[in-house]
């Protein structure tokens, strides 16, 4: 199969020769392109460049998948906040544009050409078109409840919602708006599916209630209607550590659900037990190899962790009576800083073509 | 009101969000010639070890942890200028701060919260934060405990810098370091020579008391 067919076919539940793989690479892939360095502040900045990056990354690797992450401050940018762009670091909010609760009343919508959600949509086409039929494209963009935690600061946002929820509300609307503007223009691009970054849907900070009213029964809801009506598929990226699966895969009925495994803490949910808790039956499940380990691990080290998720992924499929429904990824971005080594990038895509095949 | 009474009522406005009766019941407690240092065990301190516990057990969650810190500082903010000087000499200082590169800080401010709750005596450097200035603070306050946090992949290293720093200067051995943040792991903790890793700030405070 190509990496495009097994794309496909894991996502439909169909056979596959081998799990696909994808560690999250990203920002990373600027250190591909020809005539380097190029900084992350022009990677993120020359949707040419991003969108040739990504094709690099497919070239060198041959990724199922390509998901078009910038970073988690596209959106927050646009409606005002400062955004701090390192040479080698990932871009982070360091000025939040609503500073009051009065402040949520004023937050405007921003046109959704212009700015950064301009500049990935460009590059969403650019890069959907250079790989059609090559890599299964998904963009990817924070949903309304991470935009506007990212517009406010987290710890202020949820202090608001303890004290003061009403002009939260008022925000959600904007936001919810903006994020369906923003995928309907993305559906056109060529994009196959749309991954939104849902972050909060976590137990170690958001329960039901709270999750619910904020963001999982009204907001994220006109989101994912807003992916489905522009005809592209629906995934979710949630590295928490305890998210809030039942909602987000299930309520939701995503197609595909990107997630992070963290060992040390009890609650959190190893991919196999999400398998075994019958997620995976409508929804291709993607996870979890820690990221730290593309900055601190070797090619060794890569390919024992990759086994080792490979054989619980197979096991746990077996169990769950599926034919493909997974994909071995990072369960997060590759860490996009000069200290990452692609010799572990190449042990995973090694590693799940020798212990990944059926 | 009895003593005991008004240490209750300080309790339960940390425990139920109530920012203005931390406020009252503290400058309460001044004016019944109370013990700011009782006071603030038995009253604030009481409140966020439950509100600690029940954000463990998920029965409560962030938006009314972070409430709740705010009603502790309220309460504390009256309170603690009364201490007379010297009745902290014997408590533990301890620093807590999110290392350079990185300003996401909710975890970094929980510990704060916790470990003020916890009776040491805190000083919070803030977000983004160099490792020099960190160093600097530590060896100039004689403190005693380093709590580090990050979010991000990247600035871990400066978690490592900030070691190495102290290593550097000498002071590594005379304190405590403690590490926290979604990417990190003990295996990091032990790769860059802190003490401890930790995933919640309960158990981190737990572990700094044992």
């Amino acid at each position: 199969m190509t990496p495009y067919e097994r794309a496909v076919a894991t996502l439909q539940n169909e056979p596959v020769d081998e799990l696909p793989a994808y560690p999250l690479v990203c920002g990373l892939q600027r250190r591909l392109l020809p005539n380097q360095p190029v900084t992350y502040r022009t990677w993120a900045t020359d949707a040419k460049l991003c969108a040739q990056s990504f094709v690099e990354g497919f070239n060198q690797y041959k990724f199922p998948y390509s998901v078009l992450l910038e970073d988690l401050s596209v959106t927050a940018h646009d409606f005002g906040s400062n955004v701090r762009m390192d040479a080698e670091n990932t871009p982070f909010v360091d000025d939040h544009a609503i500073k009051s609760i009065e402040d949520y009343e004023k937050l405007e919508m921003p046109d959704i050409h212009k700015g950064r959600t301009g500049h990935l949509i460009e590059m969403n086409r650019l890069a959907a078109t250079a790989l059609k039929g090559k890599s299964f494209m998904i963009s990817f963009l924070e949903g309304p409840l991470l935009t506007l935690s990212q517009s406010r600061g987290a710890e202020e946002l949820f202090m608001d919602m303890f004290e003061d929820p009403a002009p939260i509300h008022k925000a959600m609307e904007v936001t919810t708006q903006f994020c369906c503007d923003a995928v309907t223009a993305i559906g056109e691009t060529g994009v196959e599916a749309m991954c939104w970054d849902y972050l909060w849907g976590n137990y170690a900070v958001l329960g039901d209630a709270e999750y619910g009213e904020f963001e999982g029964d009204k907001y994220a809801k006109r989101t994912n209607e807003a992916t489905r009506k522009a005809g592209i598929g629906l995934a979710v990226h949630n590295c928490s550590d305890i998210p809030h699966l039942k909602t987000q895969i299930k309520d939701f009925g995503v197609d595909a659900y990107s997630m992070a495994y963290y060992p040390q803490v009890p609650e959190s949910p190893t991919m196999a037990k999400v398998i075994e808790d019958g997620y995976a039956e409508k929804c291709t499940i993607m996870g979890t190899i820690d990221p730290q380990l593309f900055m601190r691990g070797d090619y060794q080290s890569g390919v024992e962790v990759t086994k080792e998720l490979c054989q619980e992924v197979k096991t746990a499929m077996c169990k769950a009576g599926l034919k493909s429904h997974t994909c071995i990824a990072s369960g997060c971005e590759v860490p996009p800083d000069l200290e990452t080594k692609w010799e572990v990038v190449q042990a995973v895509m090694d590693a799940t073509h020798q212990y990944g095949a059926f | 009101m009895s003593k005991e009474e008004i240490y209750q009522a300080l309790s339960d406005a940390v425990i139920k969000c109530k920012i203005p009766l931390s406020k009252e019941y503290a400058q309460k407690a001044l004016d019944e010639g109370l013990d700011p240092v009782e006071a603030i065990n038995e009253g604030l301190v009481k409140g966020m070890g439950v509100v600690g516990d029940k954000f463990a057990a998920h029965e409560i969650y962030l938006p009314q942890v972070l409430v709740s810190a705010k009603a502790l500082y309220a309460g504390l903010d009256i309170l603690l200028p009364a201490i007379p000087t010297g009745a902290l000499d014997n408590a533990k200082k301890a620093v807590t701060v999110v290392v350079k590169g990185d300003v996401h800080d909710i975890g970094k401010n929980i510990v704060r919260t916790m470990l003020t709750a916890g009776g040491f005596v805190v000083n919070d450097l803030g977000k983004d934060v160099e490792p020099q200035v960190i160093v600097d603070t530590m060896r100039n306050d004689n403190v005693d405990i380093l709590c580090m946090s990050t979010l991000m992949t990247p600035t871990m290293d400066s978690m490592k810098s900030t070691m190495d720093l102290l290593r550097e200067t000498g002071y590594r051995g005379n304190c405590t370091v403690t590490i926290g943040g979604p990417p990190t792991s003990p295996q990091f903790a032990e790769q860059i020579g802190a003490d401890h890793r930790d995933n919640n700030a309960q158990d981190c405070v737990n572990w700094l008391k044992a």
